[in-house]
């Protein structure tokens, strides 16, 4: 079937099975290789993209549903060639060790923030757990989020000084 | 540190005024180098590269698997050639002899071996290449190379105002020769190593940049995906090929030696397509048993056989007769797979009588016997591209998935990448065994006397050197590829390494007793087994570290103290024992609710003792805190190796609370991360690492963080409830 929707903010269209998982679709249609196939059954996480600024497993989440619809993936994230702050924040930690659980990670990571700038540790852990990571990475992507959120918190407080 | 060069380093002019090294490791030394028309073999001419546009290319010869090589053998070149780290493209090798791992000889990344056996070499490497430049440049300046020096990819005058940059001098370094000493910066002068932090590969991987095996994309590329037989062994017998076929987007759906394979234009076609496939199978040599008719026959076979003796010191028989008490216990461990992250993958493209593999692989030469046996074509005519590898852990050192790839792309004809699903993944992996083990020890009023461990189970060369010993004599013609296996396992031990996988571990016992034997039956109920993070330490460890608990317990003694009277002479067990019984505060009482437990054990040349905090809440076993000493020689980058001995800890932990793979008439029940469950975020514990400073030569660290935690943790749980777990996984309800 035909059907567009709007990938990191472009109007892609393409003809292909409505059931399609849209994780393929993002790799083997338009090219998008970032976002991972780990399980096929929304258990590890390591497809998660944005659909409409929700999270979503795209291995299990069909093409039709998301016809119209807004996705980012973790190549939409930069914004004007800038990195997302995560995304910085995951280098400067040095976070990744295999890698292929962290485009998952950080797009169920930005998600939390855009909803939360501020989440307390639990609310890290909540949001991210439904991110398997192989190699153990858990301690320092927590150390990433929090990073970022404290920067966010002084930005904020910066900026509420300067009003004054 | 003074190296023969000549030994190991051979110098050319490169394309474009480049300088290129060429470096063969020690094993490979003398090794031939360009192409040589018997072997057919082509050697590439370059481990460091450098352009006159001051390009600096480095041969990776050790796989990014997560274990972070990638930034430490970069690290180890950089130091001496004076650049930085971040001004170096790694790039992944082809298969060539002058990559070969020296300890295996075989091309291959495992063993926690990549920076204790590039050390020296890559070091000695850069070394070389920063010498050659500042001779040019001293030449150039009419000056005394003594007098210059080298720093951020320039070499400076004695004058301290001028310098040349590397590449405008490579043309000329390249005619340069140098002594035979090479002499490495001491350590006082080291600026990276024991202090590079970052992870070169973070940015790609941070941004869905990374090239993966899975990501590999060709022109006019299809996809497969192939049925395999439920039972391990089946053989296809018939199967409904025009259904598949008139499924949309099939191309192609046909018999290869694992199983039906089928070929679609879109993945999720071949995915459709393969639930329409009904295969027959013939079971007639299939796998049928069940998981307690493996433990069942490990008795059988520990009971007729005692087995060879591996470490036999006194006269273990005559203590335990004569000891006052003797203690007995049987410890049992699952099957477990690997659960990489990254599925298995292979993409390849066979055209001009030749195969091109694009995959995620730990044994690139192995790859290509792999490849050559499933084609009419010679290792020779297949080239292996390596990618980033989404996890390894051992299970990407059997080239199965290469090999189904290979069969399929030299059927199609087209650029063919294949997938496995999780389930797949899952229910065809080759497992770590699953193990028995059977220990005995004497005591003379509170001192030990007399330790038996007898330890029974497969070993692993059996499964392995089907390709692995064809890939050490790649010009063998493959009719001799079963002979070379045979002959491998015949020679075991004389001309090939001695299998070590099942008592690895268990012989290296450190407690000072005078009496010890330790010895392995060997059976083998037919399950397919491979290397798994930590191997034979990996059930070694929870067998002797279990076992000194408990008899620490039997005696009376504190887990801690038993240990460390018996480590008299091993300074550096006692100093990563002492170190994490300190750090967990061993002396002060735990909290309530709470128990605390202690485990040393030595893998890869490495010193690691851990002690855990656990209890037990509503109904599920919970770690609160894991703390960690380790003693890995000279530390190259303090924060990759805590995240290798924190991922090995956790890693263990997944193994000690959920591992478990199981068998039910021959098929593998678990399939997916419901039933085969991988540590959490929110489960995840307060871990500490405390690292030894040491001017020791370097040693393993990817995989010594798994073997003591999971001892440590049953020892937890008994000094919690009372209750001793003698088999894994462990449970909260024991």
């Amino acid at each position: 079937m035909a059907l567009s929707l709007i990938v990191n903010g472009e109007q892609r269209s393409l003809d292909i099975e409505g059931d399609t998982p849209l994780l393929w679709v993002l790799r083997d249609e338009l090219g998008l290789k970032g976002t991972k196939f780990g399980c096929g059954a929304g258990l590890c996480g390591a497809c998660t993209v944005h659909l409409n600024g929700q999270p979503v497993r795209s291995c299990s989440t069909p093409v039709e549903f998301a016809v119209g619809g807004e996705v980012t993936t973790i190549e939409g994230l930069a914004d004007n060639g800038q990195l997302h702050a995560l995304q910085k924040a995951w280098i400067a930690e040095g976070v990744p060790q295999c890698g292929y659980c962290q485009s998952g990670q950080i797009m169920s990571a930005a998600h939390l923030l855009a909803t939360n700038p501020a989440p307390a540790r639990n609310d890290i852990v909540a949001a991210m757990t439904g991110n398997l990571c192989r190699c153990g990475t858990y301690s320092r992507i927590i150390a990433a989020v929090e990073s970022v959120a404290a920067s966010s918190l002084a930005y904020d407080a910066s900026a509420a000084g300067q009003e004054r | 540190m003074a190296m023969n060069r000549r030994d190991f380093l051979k110098i050319s002019a490169g394309t474009s005024g480049s300088l290129m090294l060429s470096l063969a490791l020690p094993g490979c030394s003398g090794m031939p180098t360009g192409y040589t028309q018997e072997t057919g073999e082509w050697k590439p001419d370059a481990w460091l590269e450098i352009t006159n546009t001051d390009e600096i290319h480095f041969t990776l010869a050790r796989v990014e698997m997560g274990q972070g090589t990638y930034t430490g053998l970069t690290t180890l070149i950089a130091e001496e050639l004076e650049v930085d780290p971040e001004a170096i493209t790694p790039r992944f090798a082809p298969v060539a002899p002058e990559y070969r791992n020296p300890l295996y000889k075989l091309q291959l990344t495992g063993g926690s071996t990549s920076i204790s056996t590039s050390w020296e070499p890559l070091r000695t490497a850069g070394a070389s290449a920063r010498q050659m430049l500042i001779m040019a440049a001293a030449r150039v300046w009419q000056v005394d190379s003594a007098d210059c020096s080298a720093a951020q990819g320039r070499v400076l005058h004695p004058n301290g105002r001028d310098s040349m940059r590397y590449g405008q001098l490579v043309e000329l370094a390249a005619k340069e020769s140098i002594s035979d000493d090479v002499v490495l910066k001491p350590a006082s002068e080291w600026k990276y190593i024991g202090k590079q932090r970052g992870r070169l590969d973070a940015r790609a991987k941070s941004t869905g940049t990374a090239v993966y095996g899975i990501d590999v994309e060709l022109p006019g590329m299809v996809y497969s995906v192939v049925t395999r037989p439920p039972r391990y062994g089946a053989r296809v017998k018939a199967f409904n090929e025009s259904d598949v076929r008139a499924m949309p987007g099939v191309l192609d759906v046909f018999e290869i030696q694992r199983g039906v394979a089928i070929v679609a234009d879109k993945y999720w076609r071949a995915r459709k397509a393969q639930d329409a496939l009904k295969v027959e199978w013939d079971n007639e040599a299939a796998l049928s048993l069940s998981t307690h008719e493996v433990f069942a026959s490990y008795r059988k076979a520990a009971d007729e056989d005692r087995g060879e003796s591996e470490r036999s010191e006194g006269d273990y028989e005559d203590s335990l007769e004569k000891a006052e008490r003797v203690f007995e216990a049987e410890y049992s461990q699952p099957y477990l797979a690997h659960a990489t992250l990254e599925p298995m993958n292979a993409t390849a493209w066979y055209r001009d009588n030749s195969i091109e593999v694009w995959a995620p692989t730990q044994a690139p030469d192995l790859g290509r016997i792999a490849a050559a046996r499933v084609t009419d074509l010679s290792p020779s005519d297949v080239i292996i591209n390596t990618t980033f590898l989404g996890g390894g852990f051992g299970r990407r050192l059997t080239q199965d998935y290469i090999e189904e790839a290979a069969a399929v792309a030299y059927r199609v004809k087209t650029p063919v990448k294949l997938i496995w699903s999780r389930e797949e993944d899952t229910q065809h992996d080759l497992y770590r065994p699953a193990m028995l083990h059977r220990m005995q020890a004497g005591f003379e009023g509170n001192k030990l006397t007399g330790w038996h461990h007898q330890i029974v189970g497969p070993q692993l060369l059996d499964w392995y050197v089907r390709n692995a010993a064809p890939a050490q004599y790649p010009w063998a013609p493959k009719f001799m590829y079963d002979t070379l296996g045979k002959v491998g396992l015949l020679a075991e031990g004389i001309a090939t390494p001695k299998d070590m996988s099942a008592i690895e571990g268990a012989i290296e016992y450190p407690y000072n007793v005078d009496n010890i034997d330790v010895r392995h039956t060997h059976t083998d109920p037919g399950v397919p087994v491979t290397f798994w993070r930590s191997v034979g330490y990996s059930h070694n460890g929870f067998a002797v570290e279990t076992f000194m608990d408990e008899l620490a317990h039997e005696t009376g003694e504190d887990p801690y103290q038993f240990r460390r009277k018996l480590l008299a002479g091993q300074p550096r067990h006692l100093e990563v024992l002492d170190r994490a019984a300190r750090l967990a505060n061993w002396d002060t009482p735990v909290a309530q609710g709470r128990g605390r437990g202690i485990a040393l054990f030595k893998s890869f040349g490495s010193f690691v003792a851990q002690v855990v905090e656990a209890g037990v809440e509503n109904g599920v076993i919970k770690v609160y805190k894991v703390v960690c000493a380790v003693d890995c020689g000279q530390v190259v980058n303090p924060r990759i190796v805590e995240d290798q001995i924190e991922g090995g800890i956790i890693f263990g932990l997944t193994a000690a609370l959920y591992g478990d793979i199981t068998y039910e008439d021959g098929q593998v029940q678990q399939s997916n991360f419901h039933d085969y469950q991988l540590l959490r975020q929110y489960e995840l514990p307060e871990v500490a690492v405390d690292i030894v400073q040491s001017t020791e030569a370097p040693t393993g660290v990817g995989e010594p963080g798994v073997p003591p935690v999971i001892p440590a943790l049953g020892n937890a749980l008994f000094a919690l409830t009372g209750k001793r777990q003698r088999s894994l996984p462990l449970k909260a309800d024991a």
